[in-house]
């Protein structure tokens, strides 16, 4: 591998890396609140990219508003996800994640119908390349970076700053005590939902101008998520940011070398070997 | 019947020298707070000895240390003269050391001769080739086994009975028959009749001495002072995850710091 | 009561035992495919009842389904063997995976159970001078016992009855054993359990292992009946309709995935392989739990209870009268 290969597949380690990291942060996040894996989070990555691909280049809204709307679109189903499968459910955590998976297969089979399946694709939002390191790389991927961090921080300027943001982690560290309080657990569990699926939207809207969109198109983004919130431990914020990093780069690089599906097949190895001598994760994060 | 309680009674006196369980140094921190903080407690063979302190003492974690289902991160627990610090939930229970849970931790769903079959999990003989060609559910022996501990427990009329429709007394008795059925040496009870009525109340811990008297050593944690007063020949007190105090009852309850960290009204109304 | 119930039983098989006279090739080849989707959905039921929610079963039906087609295409082994090793591999690969995440907390293992359904795809599709890639594996042989050919779909559709009674009778028997009592307890309360001594780690990996070695049995017919593997085939939805079996048909009693893997696959027979099925599916999921979350198996119950509040109502003189 030449240097200048490497340079660019870090580049574009990075941006894939923190594709990853914005969907397993809003999945550690649902974690942390309510014990729940959002399996629904690659469907909603697809939803993104889809309403990207209509708000944006069919209906032409400009691109920074349609993104916003479809991170509100999809924030606001993923409320009426947590009022309408969640709490009726109340707190059964098989049944919760049995019903998301049924979720998953129902908004994926429905996109074939409802999309159609001709190959659609998102024209560039950001045209042209630009010189990073002598290297040249397209001002589309490079674009993810800033995008995906503006998100990160908002994120935690919310979760740290203000008063839901406290009643979150008021609900993370004990839910009784918590409700005692006067958190009204349920709208901020509504609030995580809702936080949680815009994310995975965001993801999606991001890379719809990279990629063919299809119905199918979360499932890959999904488990990489999976195998980043085993790596970095469950719930631990700090943990889905460096392990999203890690495996853009792990994904990036290998697969520039090896190619793509034997990056994936050599991560999970890797995680099943994490899984045998270091159960709490790389960051050694045990949930409370 | 007295003649036979007072040898009961002398004999395990005799044993009460042995140390059954001995902790040294027992330390737990979650994140930055010590629950447990450097506590010895010794059990001797043949003793009911009651664990208390305020809410947040410590003595629930302590409970989890001793049945290993967390690790301590400083200290060790000896149980009979072996360490056994280190060993997994179902190891320690395997050295005769069997714990009860707080509220009622049941198989829910499952009878109450079920809920007991499984407290005999240790002393069965079981095989996936007995599981498949043989005709019966269970050997005879140990459902006559388990019948006999509802018998001595009280609960044999309800052996049939799905545990989460049994009253809450009983099903806090049915907790007890569970971990009488595998065979404790020492059995560690969680709150044995907090929440229970004064006549539920009498009526367990009558059952924890009698358990006592068939050679069955006991440490339990409670918050009922009355129960604890009346039944345990020793007490340790916890308090901020250290020990406060420790002795009679009578010493106890007259000790000073003891009193101050949280027995007054309580103390004085079980002496009442 | 358990006199109807032998005899609803005995009724049962009489009736799948004649239908190859009564009904053409079709049914013929339908009802296999159901029996095989009961062995899958039967076999998941252990795993599910110690409280793990394995959602990559397909996998293990997959390796199955390989492992035996390769054997008998490539070795001459007979289907038999074939089929033993095919599920021995299942199994023993279900140890692999099941050791260390079975340890920690549920969602790990379950998220681990997903992306080992894409690993067993990938490496399908990856290792073409094995598998054929996505050329799919063709020619492979039909099944035989003894040394005897299946020729007729018929004789097929008698060893998958056969093969489908035989899994459910030795899941039944360990089901009712003390081994079944210990999967239930860890399944209502896992910390209860071990404080009465049970290792739960190793039964829970013993039931998932269990599970694993028929999803490798029903695998392995598949392959011999169908005779042409490919594998996206054995991906995620195939993974999560065998948990759909279990969850529709009602998780609390041994027939639920029977009733559940029977009913489904029957009425969405029509539309088998379109889009469509997913969605009957994941609706018929969402609808069982949110309103009906015992499953099928509860419904004649409730009807029943239904029926004697309304007479109930109706009979007793109201109190003003």
């Amino acid at each position: 591998m030449t240097p200048d290969l490497l340079i660019q597949s870090t580049i574009i380690g990075l941006s894939i890396g923190s594709i990853y990291i914005l969907m397993a942060l809003g999945l550690t996040l649902m974690f942390g609140m309510m014990h729940i894996i959002n399996f629904a989070h690659g469907a909603i990555y697809m939803l993104g990219a889809f309403a990207i691909y209509y708000i944006f280049s069919q209906w032409g809204v400009p691109y920074f508003a349609a993104f916003v709307l479809a991170m509100l679109l999809l924030g606001t189903f993923g409320y009426l996800v947590e009022r309408s499968i969640y709490r009726p459910i109340k707190g059964g955590i098989e049944p919760t994640l049995v019903a998301l998976l049924a979720l998953t297969t129902f908004l994926q089979a429905a996109g074939y119908p409802v999309f159609g399946q001709l190959d659609k694709h998102v024209p560039p939002v950001f045209q042209g390349t630009r010189n990073v390191l002598g290297v040249m790389i397209s001002v589309e991927r490079l674009m993810i970076i800033p995008m995906a961090g503006a998100l990160v921080v908002g994120l935690y300027l919310f979760i740290n700053k203000t008063k839901m943001g406290a009643a979150m982690r008021a609900i993370e560290q004990d839910k009784e005590a918590a409700a005692l309080q006067g958190v009204n657990v349920h709208v901020v569990n509504g609030l995580a939902f809702a936080i949680g699926f815009a994310l995975a939207a965001a993801s999606g809207a991001l890379m719809a101008p990279i990629f063919k969109l299809d119905p199918m198109m979360g499932e890959q983004p999904l488990l990489k998520a999976f195998i980043i919130i085993i790596l970095g431990g469950l719930g631990s914020i700090p943990g889905a940011i460096l392990g999203g990093l890690m495996l853009g780069l792990i994904d990036s690089i290998v697969a520039t070398a090896l190619g793509a599906e034997p990056a994936f097949l050599l991560s999970f190895v890797f995680i099943i070997l994490l899984l045998l001598f270091k159960p709490t994760g790389l960051f050694g994060y045990a949930p409370p | 019947m007295v003649e036979e309680r007072i040898r009961s009674q002398s004999e395990s006196r005799r044993v009460s020298s042995a140390l059954l369980l001995e902790t040294h140094g027992l330390t737990r921190h979650f994140g930055g707070l010590a629950a447990v903080n450097r506590v010895d407690l010794r059990v001797a063979e043949g003793e009911i000895v009651g664990l208390i302190g305020p809410n947040g003492a410590g003595k629930t974690t302590c409970f989890n240390l001793l049945s290993g289902f967390i690790r301590p991160t400083a200290g060790t627990i000896r149980f009979d003269g072996e360490d056994i610090t280190r060993l997994r939930p179902h190891q320690v229970v395997k050295r005769g050391l069997v714990r009860t849970f707080q509220l009622t931790t049941l198989f829910q769903e499952l009878t109450g001769l079920e809920n007991v079959l499984l407290g005999l999990h240790l002393h069965s003989r079981r095989s996936l080739g007995r599981a498949l060609f043989s005709r019966r559910r269970f050997p005879p022996d140990e459902v006559a086994r388990s019948r006999e501990v509802l018998e001595f427990t009280g609960l044999a009329s309800q052996a049939d009975q799905l545990a989460r429709n049994l009253p809450h007394g009983h099903q806090r008795v049915l907790g007890i028959a569970m971990a009488l059925a595998a065979r404790p040496r020492l059995l560690l009870l969680d709150e044995p009749v907090t929440g229970m009525n004064l006549d539920e109340s009498g009526r367990v811990m009558a059952l924890v001495k009698t358990i006592r008297d068939r050679g069955v050593t006991v440490l339990l944690v409670e918050h009922n002072m009355k129960a604890v007063m009346g039944t345990c020949e020793r007490i340790v007190v916890l308090n901020f995850g250290q020990t406060l105090a420790e002795g009679s009852p009578a010493e106890v309850s007259t000790n000073a710091k003891v009193i101050e960290a949280y027995l007054g009204a309580g103390l004085a109304h079980a002496r009442g | 009561m358990r006199r109807l119930r032998v005899g609803v039983l005995i009724v049962l098989v009489l009736l799948m035992l004649l239908v190859p006279q009564l009904g053409g090739d079709y049914y013929v080849h339908v009802f296999a495919l159901v029996f095989t989707n009961v062995i899958l959905a039967a076999s998941l039921r252990p795993s599910l009842t110690c409280g793990q929610l394995n959602i990559g079963h397909s996998a293990f039906m997959s390796i199955g389904a390989y492992a035996s087609a390769l054997l008998a295409k490539n070795l001459a082994v007979p289907f038999e063997v074939s089929m033993l090793c095919g599920a021995l591999v299942a199994a023993v690969v279900g140890l692999v995976i099941g050791y260390p995440s079975l340890r920690l907390r549920g969602v790990y293992f379950a998220m681990v159970t997903v992306a080992f359904v894409e690993v067993i795809r990938l490496i399908a599709q990856l290792w073409v001078p094995l598998t054929r890639g996505m050329s799919g594996l063709s020619g492979i042989p039909k099944p035989n016992l003894l040394g005897v050919t299946l020729a007729t779909k018929a004789s097929q559709y008698y060893l998958a009855l056969f093969l489908m009674l035989l899994t459910l009778l030795i899941l039944w028997k360990l089901e009712s054993s003390r081994l079944g009592l210990i999967w239930k307890s860890i399944g209502m309360a896992d910390n209860l359990a071990q404080s009465l001594g049970v290792n739960i780690a190793n039964h829970k990996l013993l039931a998932f292992m269990l599970g694993c070695f028929f999803a490798g049995v029903a695998g392995a017919f598949y392959a011999h009946f169908i005779r042409f593997l490919f594998p996206p085939e054995f991906g995620f939805l195939m993974a999560t309709n065998i948990l759909v079996y279990n969850y529709v048909g009602g998780r609390g009693h041994f027939a639920g995935p029977i009733v559940g893997a029977a009913f489904l696959s029957l009425l969405s027979e029509p539309f088998r392989g379109s889009a469509y099925e997913t969605i009957f599916f994941s609706i018929a999921m969402l609808l069982t739990i949110l309103f009906l979350p015992g499953g099928l198996i509860t419904l004649p119950g409730k009807l029943a209870e239904l029926r004697w509040w309304k007479s109930a109502s109706a009979h007793s003189p109201s109190p003003a009268a």
